[in-house]
């Protein structure tokens, strides 16, 4: 069973004239992770609030077509009934605290209690998660003392903590510094090890070429795109979306027509392919030119 | 931790370890006795000594009687002025200053409103210095008050340290835009204006974002709830409670019998 299906998945908020989402149509498999990409309003997070069930139970507005995940029809179960089976992780690491705890532990516990988790077993699956996450030495800290990038963390802790088939994550890195961004995509790249399931919404390209199994791009609600990094990362539609290549895929495809860049190689969407392809590129230059 | 909420004091006292109703049920009975028990002064001392004892044997005293007297000092001083100068009951006067004259009548109801206040104070101040905010939600949420509600009545103090902290990030935002934050009042009050509006339009964004996080986080979930912290309680604290509510209870009906009968 695939772990999420949409199908022909339409949109409009309440009092819009546009459609947020556009028959929208994709499948994904357990254990993988899909990066959403587009430009602003290109209709990343009302697809992710659509995935966790939110649209339109809490947003109303007019939906069309279905959305299943985990083999639930996210329009016959409230976002009660789907909490613990879907995690979503949102872009402002302070606003998603509960505001109910008063330390990182208790904050991780909050939804191990509303899901009704016998308290025996809190201990055991909140230290595993705080461990996971690099919080362990601050179980005892007030979650407002932490930085963003810990507080960020925290927010994935306390989602994780609940053992999510699919987790969906709408820019989880915005606010953060590179560092913060690499210790969060390490821990989403570990769930997706673990099995679970990963939509993340991003506009950093480069995290989601390096990370995601599979990309989805986005124009006007609707999907332009769907393939692996490297096919969607150096199409030309990605362009005319507004969302634009990378800059190794660009320097390449400068290089191109100069004979800089192997025409037998597809342009790269990672600097490790963009490393190889130039040291190939060089090697082929010295042999032609000794001298070079 | 002060981050977190200001008034909380964390600790292991006998007070802290009083089921957060018990605390509660004081709170709110002495606030009853205090301003509708019979004697007058006596009702008003009574109460707030009472409060002050308990917190001093649970070392909290110095931190509340701190508070009281940031809270209440500048308006104690007002109470002072307006009705020892201007209370219509004032007949004897102590000092005249031209066409005013200092009523001892209106000093002494200023002094009872003022010991009113500061007994109240010292009696919420038992429950907030020695309960985490989360506790006191769980407590009501257990007694059969609704989650949602317990949250609503628990959430304004448990996210003061996160507004506290826009209010700051606007404030200096708009400082280096030009705003005068500082000079006369009218100067500040001008002020409040570019901080307030971006406060509000931001404060409503992130109760949505909460919203949306906690309903992922299975807030409003069908199943029953667990809790990480068991809250102790015990046949003697819940017999406490019911002689404070009975006790309040009855100190209100002697008090208000005797009005309608001095009334008569």
């Amino acid at each position: 069973m695939p772990a999420i299906e949409v199908s022909s998945l339409t949109y409009t908020y309440p009092g819009a004239r546009a459609p947020a989402l556009q028959g929208i149509t994709f499948q994904v498999e357990p254990g993988q992770l899909i990066g959403v990409v587009g430009a602003n309003g290109a209709g990343k997070s009302s697809l992710c609030l659509a995935l966790a069930g939110l649209i339109p139970a809490l947003f109303h507005g007019q939906m069309q077509g279905t959305v299943k995940v985990c083999g639930l029809d996210t329009r016959l179960h409230t976002p009660g009934q789907l909490a613990g089976k879907i995690g979503l992780v949102l872009q402002n690491p302070a606003s998603q605290l509960s505001g109910m705890r008063y330390t990182v532990y208790e904050e991780t516990a909050f939804g191990l209690e509303n899901l009704g988790v016998p308290r025996s077993e809190m201990p055991a699956r909140i230290e595993r998660v705080l461990q996971q996450v690099g919080l362990a030495a601050l179980g005892e800290r007030s979650p407002y003392t932490l930085s963003g990038g810990q507080q960020q963390r925290l927010a994935l802790a306390s989602v994780l903590v609940l053992e999510p088939a699919v987790l969906i994550l709408d820019e989880p890195t915005t606010m953060l510094d590179p560092q913060g961004s690499q210790a969060v995509f390490k821990i989403i790249r570990e769930a997706v090890e673990a099995g679970t399931t990963v939509i993340l919404a991003e506009h950093h390209l480069e995290w989601i070429a390096r990370y995601a199994d599979r990309v989805i791009a986005l124009a006007g609600g609707e999907v332009i795109l769907d393939g692996l990094p490297e096919e969607v990362f150096s199409s030309p539609l990605l362009l005319e979306a507004g969302i634009g290549w990378l800059r190794c895929t660009v320097a390449a495809q400068q290089a191109s027509p100069l004979g800089l860049w192997p025409a037998s190689m597809p342009l790269p969407v990672t600097i490790d392919a963009a490393a190889a392809g130039f040291s190939k590129a060089a090697r082929k230059l010295r042999d032609v030119d000794p001298d070079q | 931790m002060s981050t977190h909420f200001s008034l909380y004091q964390p600790g292991s006292s006998y007070l802290h370890r009083l089921h957060p109703l018990t605390k509660l049920t004081f709170s709110l009975a002495a606030a009853v006795v205090v301003f509708g028990g019979p004697g007058g002064w006596l009702a008003a001392l009574f109460p707030g000594l009472l409060a002050m004892l308990l917190l001093w044997r649970a070392g909290l005293a110095w931190r509340a009687a701190l508070t009281i007297f940031r809270l209440l000092a500048l308006l104690t001083v007002v109470l002072f002025l307006v009705h020892g100068f201007l209370n219509p009951h004032n007949k004897s006067i102590l000092l005249s200053l031209g066409p005013f004259g200092l009523g001892q009548e209106g000093l002494a109801y200023a002094a009872l409103v003022a010991l009113r206040l500061a007994a109240t104070l010292a009696a919420s101040l038992l429950l907030t210095v020695s309960t985490q905010p989360a506790h006191l939600v769980q407590a009501l949420a257990e007694a059969g008050l609704p989650y949602g509600l317990a949250y609503l009545l628990g959430s304004p103090l448990l996210l003061l340290p996160q507004i506290a902290g826009r209010v700051r990030s606007i404030q200096a935002a708009q400082q280096a835009r030009g705003l005068k934050t500082e000079g006369s009042l009218l100067q500040r009050a001008r002020a409040l204006f570019p901080l307030a509006a971006p406060l509000i339009f931001s404060t409503l964004v992130d109760v949505e974002e909460r919203s949306l996080a906690l309903e992922v986080r299975g807030f409003s979930a069908p199943n029953p709830k667990t809790s990480l912290n068991e809250l102790v309680d015990s046949p003697a604290q819940r017999t406490a409670r019911w002689i404070m509510i009975l006790l309040a209870g009855l100190l209100l009906a002697v008090e208000l019998s005797w009005r309608v009968y001095a009334s008569h």
